[in-house]
């Protein structure tokens, strides 16, 4: 394995090196640097020419030019990087930095959300196909797929940024609307749930039933102005979700499983009570020590208590143990969002990655950060969802057609064995290879997104470097995607082979 | 059968959930009224000139106003290095620096009585007397005095060098006033009151630059006292003022998101700097030790943001003042926000022209065949169909050196040209070129490509002058000013491209007059230069607006070229947004940012 690994990186490093001088020339071919300038009526035009050339080497042939770049380069080895600086008098070094951490920002959610929300909607359609629900969504990912980055990043914020924003102001929801919602949800809802006919008219009755008095509700409440859950709805829904786990995983019967799961719902709300305070101004390391208490108490408690069953125990009791802590968490975030609204009275920007100076806590910043995210995710997310949820359904029917999919099945294992443990693994290898492409790609820059949402990320490094045929930043850029699409290539192949016994060496 | 107990058991529960809750409505009772739209449009202060508005006596409002002009990224305080000078730095820093003068909204020239006067005490040879203001001062208390306008002599002096005047101390954008005036300022260091001695008669003196940056800050990082740094600099001793040189060309210039130590960066104007996130914005905050007419607002943030994201972001109220790049598009989309955004437009000091080549053996160097072009080309359809909708009140431009919404414009028309090229007039083409035996001579219409108003411009000029026996060419060209590209090779007949005015009286003479390195067309006359040079060497506005006169009568008669439109320009802000207008100069929208405030 560390000789593959070895000789796949040697053979990517001439690789990056051969690409790195093509594009160099390419770059400093690419236009006239001196260009705003001789359009110029400055009087002393000549000096500020002379004064760039000689400045950004212009003068110099270019394997002159590329030395001294890679020479700059080559120093990182050595811990000292030099990229150059830009047209400006900048240090690329620097620039590179904020540019790869806000594209990292903006584009590394999306791509988990994709890939999770893409490859269960692909299993989903392959599982039911031929399906309603597989034809609607099939026609909803070839929509997505298609939608220009652009006019789909236009169209968000004309709605869920300024038709958010000024409903927010006065948030009402007329009952026809309401009606209109919960027949759509019921529509949905009965097309997920699926089963029989009968089956299906219940589902959709209640659903189109409930939601509307909910949404009603809701408005009564002033719910989307003051949010609110308290302690009475964090213990309902944990506890519910305790039986319904319990349920689903080994039955209501078994107490050894029912019994640390309802254990850790009522732990949740003695934490709801005992961290109040504390996460009304809490801080990142905070929460993500909390996440693993979330995590550690309710396994350690399933171990235990769980006998012969501790697995199916544990597995119960940390979901709830999650789901809790999160309900806990949203809680807070709801009581901060009447005061994030003063602070902020337009929640949804349509531009920025934070809002300049915003003053108030750390739900407010938590706030502010999701609220200025949530536009530009949708965008690259929905777009990746739709390539990801096509390929793992066809890599889905595929798997099934196999003969040893047949023998599980007639071996009398249970229909989810057999789709999860002998389907799904399989089904993943090719996804692997698509989602490491995808992710390299992304941090190359969501050109288009960043430039719609006003986001400085590698994308724009490229592009102003390219405009003004400024050779070290756009070199920069490639240094980086050109690493990272190697490197992604290589982590593909590994994680095929875990993936895959058949090909471990 | 599970997955129904299921689903059951979950609509029990949250039935169970909302009953337990016994939740009841937050907030108070009344709903949030939607904000107010502030009537009356684009209130505020009334300006009576094309200088800055007199708002009274104001205080300082607490706030913030965003506003955004373009992409760019914040470079440096200091922007008047090659490397970081441009129009978007210069938007910010412009807000940082007091300067003796300022351009009003039609390139008018005023003096910034905030920081001190000045005036003429010598024609010849031409001296000038500069007072500071007694309570000016630099926003760490430091007093504005002589010793900073050494400073910004300093700056644009090549004779402070390292061996030659190719390697200039200080790497400045501007470098003539080591020549144009030797002696620098001259002055008690720590006085407010100094003068500068021209060599030669100078029509721009007013606009010479003679305050700028904090000289203690650039002495104190050059490691002499402000004192030696000005006998350094008086004597010539570029030994000594290399570390402070250095400093002023690199010192200011930081990682992007980092901002200098606050004690490197006083300002003297209304605004200094407070924070700078990469990437997204930079915020100035009002300068409280501000000796003059305190800004308007507290706060002003400056998103970079690309023209394509501008409209929206302040529809949803993330910005409230905009200077995107004006398309038709653009407007259209502005417009249909209706009553919540004021709209600016207007001309600016930017001329579109077309100018022909005079290079020997070039077909244009034929006066009659120039004379048949003008005939021909459409000046007024062009103005009416790309021009108009971007701002209704553009006309075409008949002249070169002055601009349709100056004052003088009028009276130099009048003198200069007779109107003889209104009117398209295909037939007396016809006839000209007929007579000069020259049907269907090629003309190649050369501009730098790709621009898509140019290339409609050729278009319709095509279509025009077609009919009267000319062969229109489209030679636009990405290479068209590149070294070796159309332009330098003379594989032209008629360029189209657009000069920037500066404000300067005496710039036009680098592009008419003979031999001079903008002009392009190889163009002589020794009647232009003769007058050029009167103009030069006049302090007298009445000569200057002879010359003028006289200068654009020969240019028409001559046929230099053809003088099209000034170009439009475009900025929107908020409704509730006081006292932002539209200026022709470079300065852009935000050229009275100190000045915005939000309406109660």
């Amino acid at each position: 394995m560390l000789k593959f690994i070895l000789k796949r990186l040697g053979s990517a490093a001439g690789v990056l090196l051969a690409a790195s001088l093509l594009l160099y020339i390419l770059v400093i071919n690419s236009g006239d640097p001196l260009g705003d300038l001789r359009e110029s009526n400055a009087e002393n035009r000549e000096y500020l020419m002379q004064q760039r050339t000689e400045y950004m080497n212009l003068e110099q042939p270019w394997y002159l030019r590329y030395l001294t770049w890679l020479t700059g380069v080559s120093k990182c080895f050595v811990g000292a990087c030099d990229l150059g600086r830009n047209i400006n008098g900048i240090e690329v070094t620097d620039l590179l930095a904020n540019a790869a951490s806000s594209t990292l920002r903006l584009v590394l959610l999306a791509t988990v959300i994709a890939a999770i929300l893409g490859i269960a909607i692909g299993v989903l359609t392959a599982v039911r196909q031929y399906s309603g629900l597989d034809y609607l969504v099939t026609f909803l990912t070839f929509l997505f797929f298609s939608l220009p980055v652009f006019w789909a990043a236009v169209l968000l914020k004309e709605y869920m940024a300024i038709g958010y924003n000024n409903w927010l102001e006065n948030p009402q929801i007329s009952l026809g609307t309401s009606i209109l919602i919960g027949v759509v949800a019921g529509l949905v809802l009965q097309m997920l749930l699926a089963g029989s006919l009968k089956r299906r008219g219940i589902t959709f009755l209640a659903t189109a039933i409930f939601v509307p008095l909910l949404l009603q509700y809701s408005v009564w409440l002033n719910f989307y102005r003051f949010p609110q859950m308290g302690p009475a709805v964090i213990i309902v829904l944990t506890v519910l979700l305790a039986l319904s786990a319990t349920a689903m995983s080994v039955g209501l019967k078994e107490k050894r499983v029912l019994y640390p799961a309802l254990i850790t719902a009522v732990l949740v709300l003695g934490m709801y009570y005992a961290t109040f305070w504390l996460l009304a101004e809490p801080n990142g390391w905070l929460l993500l020590g909390g996440a693993i208490l979330a995590v550690v108490i309710p396994g350690l408690i399933g171990k235990l208590m769980g006998g012969r069953l501790s697995k199916a125990a544990m597995g119960v009791s940390v979901t709830v143990g999650l789901v809790g802590a999160g309900l806990t968490v949203l809680d807070h975030i709801f009581r901060a969002w009447p005061g994030f609204l003063d602070l902020k009275g337009r929640p949804i920007a349509t531009i920025g990655s934070s809002t300049a100076n915003l003053e108030g806590g750390f739900w407010d910043h938590f706030l502010d950060n999701a609220t200025q995210l949530l536009l530009p995710t949708i965008v690259l997310a929905i777009i990746s969802l739709a390539s990801y949820s096509r390929y793992t359904r066809s890599s889905m029917l595929e798997v099934q057609q196999q003969d040893y999919i047949r023998t599980a099945r007639s071996k009398g294992l249970s229909e989810r064995t057999v789709i999860f443990r002998h389907a799904f693994r399989n089904a993943l290898i090719p996804i692997a290879t698509i989602a490491a492409f995808d992710f390299a790609g992304l941090i190359g820059g969501a050109v288009v997104t960043e430039t719609v949402f006003g986001w400085k990320g590698m994308g724009d490094l490229f592009n102003t470097g390219l405009h003004a045929v400024d050779p070290a930043p756009v070199m920069a850029f490639f240094l980086v995607t050109g690493t990272a699409a190697v490197l992604f290539n290589l982590l593909a192949d590994i994680v095929y082979a875990i993936l895959d016994p058949r090909i471990r060496v | 059968m599970r997955f129904q107990r299921v689903s059951k058991a979950v609509v029990v529960g949250a039935a169970m959930a909302l009953a337990l809750s016994a939740c009841a409505p937050g907030g108070s009772e009344t709903s949030p009224s939607a904000s107010e739209s502030a009537g009356g449009g684009n209130a505020g202060a009334e300006a009576t000139t094309t200088g800055l508005a007199d708002l009274g006596d104001i205080a300082t409002k607490d706030g913030a106003i965003k506003v955004s002009i373009g992409a760019p990224e914040f470079i440096s305080y200091n922007g008047n290095t090659p490397q970081t000078y441009s129009t978007y730095n210069s938007g910010i820093t412009d807000r940082m620096f007091a300067s003796f003068v300022y351009f009003g909204t039609d390139g008018k020239i005023y003096p910034n009585e905030d920081l001190g006067s000045f005036e003429k005490i010598s024609d010849d040879p031409l001296t000038i007397k500069y007072t500071i203001a007694d309570n000016a001062k630099w926003s760490d208390g430091t007093d504005i005095t002589t010793a900073d306008a050494v400073l910004a002599w300093a700056t644009q002096n090549l004779n402070l060098n390292s061996g030659s005047k190719d390697k200039p101390l200080f790497n400045s954008v501007s470098t003539d006033l080591g020549d144009t005036v030797p002696k620098g300022p001259q002055g008690d260091p720590a006085g407010k009151e100094f003068t500068v001695e021209f060599k030669a008669p100078d029509p721009d003196w007013q606009i010479q630059t003679w305050m700028l940056h904090p000289a203690h800050v650039v002495a104190k990082k050059g490691g002499l006292s402000t004192e030696e740094f000005v006998a350094a600099v008086r004597d010539g001793d570029s030994k000594k003022l290399e570390k402070a040189a250095k400093f002023w060309n690199e010192g200011w210039t930081t990682k992007p998101g980092t901002l200098p130590d606050e004690a490197d960066i006083p300002v003297s104007g209304p605004y200094k700097l407070s924070s700078w996130k990469a990437g997204e914005s930079v915020t100035l905050t009002a300068n409280e030790n501000y000796y003059g007419t305190p800004a308007a607002t507290k706060e002003l943030n400056f998103r970079f943001l690309a023209d394509s994201g501008m409209v929206q972001a302040l529809q949803n109220k993330d910005l409230d003042v905009i200077g995107p790049q004006p398309t038709v598009d653009t407007l259209e989309q502005l417009k249909g926000l209706g009553s919540a955004v004021n709209i600016q437009q207007g001309d600016t000091l930017t001329w579109e022209h077309l100018d022909f080549n005079f290079v020997k053996g070039n077909t244009m160097t034929n006066l009659e065949l120039r004379k048949a072009f003008a005939m021909c080309v459409p000046r007024q359809e062009i103005v009416d169909n790309l021009i108009k909708p971007l701002n209704p009140e553009a006309q075409v431009m008949n002249l070169r050196e002055v601009f349709p919404f100056q004052e003088n414009y009028a009276d130099t028309v009048a003198a200069a040209y007779d109107g003889r090229y209104d009117q398209v007039d295909i037939e007396g083409a016809k006839k000209i070129l007929e007579e000069q035996d020259a049907v269907g001579t090629k003309v190649r219409i050369g501009y730098s490509a790709p621009n898509e108003r140019r290339t409609n411009e050729v278009a319709q000029i095509k279509s025009s002058c077609d009919k009267a026996g000319f062969e229109i060419v489209d030679a636009g060209d990405p290479k068209f000013f590149a070294p070796g590209g159309t332009q330098e090779r003379g594989d032209y007949e008629v360029a189209l491209f657009a000069w920037a005015g500066s404000g300067q009286i005496t710039s036009g003479q680098n592009i008419y007059a003979t031999g001079k390195p903008q002009n392009y067309g190889k163009y002589s006359n020794a009647e232009v230069d003769a007058a050029w040079e009167t103009l030069a060497t006049s302090l007298d506005p009445a000569v200057h607006a002879e010359q003028t006169k006289k200068i654009e009568k020969l240019l028409w008669d001559d046929l230099f070229g053809i003088p099209m439109f000034a170009h439009p320009g475009l900025s929107a802000s908020g409704a509730d947004i006081q006292n932002v207008r539209h200026t022709a100069t470079q300065n852009g929208i935000v050229w009275n940012a100190e000045q915005w405030m939000r309406a109660e």
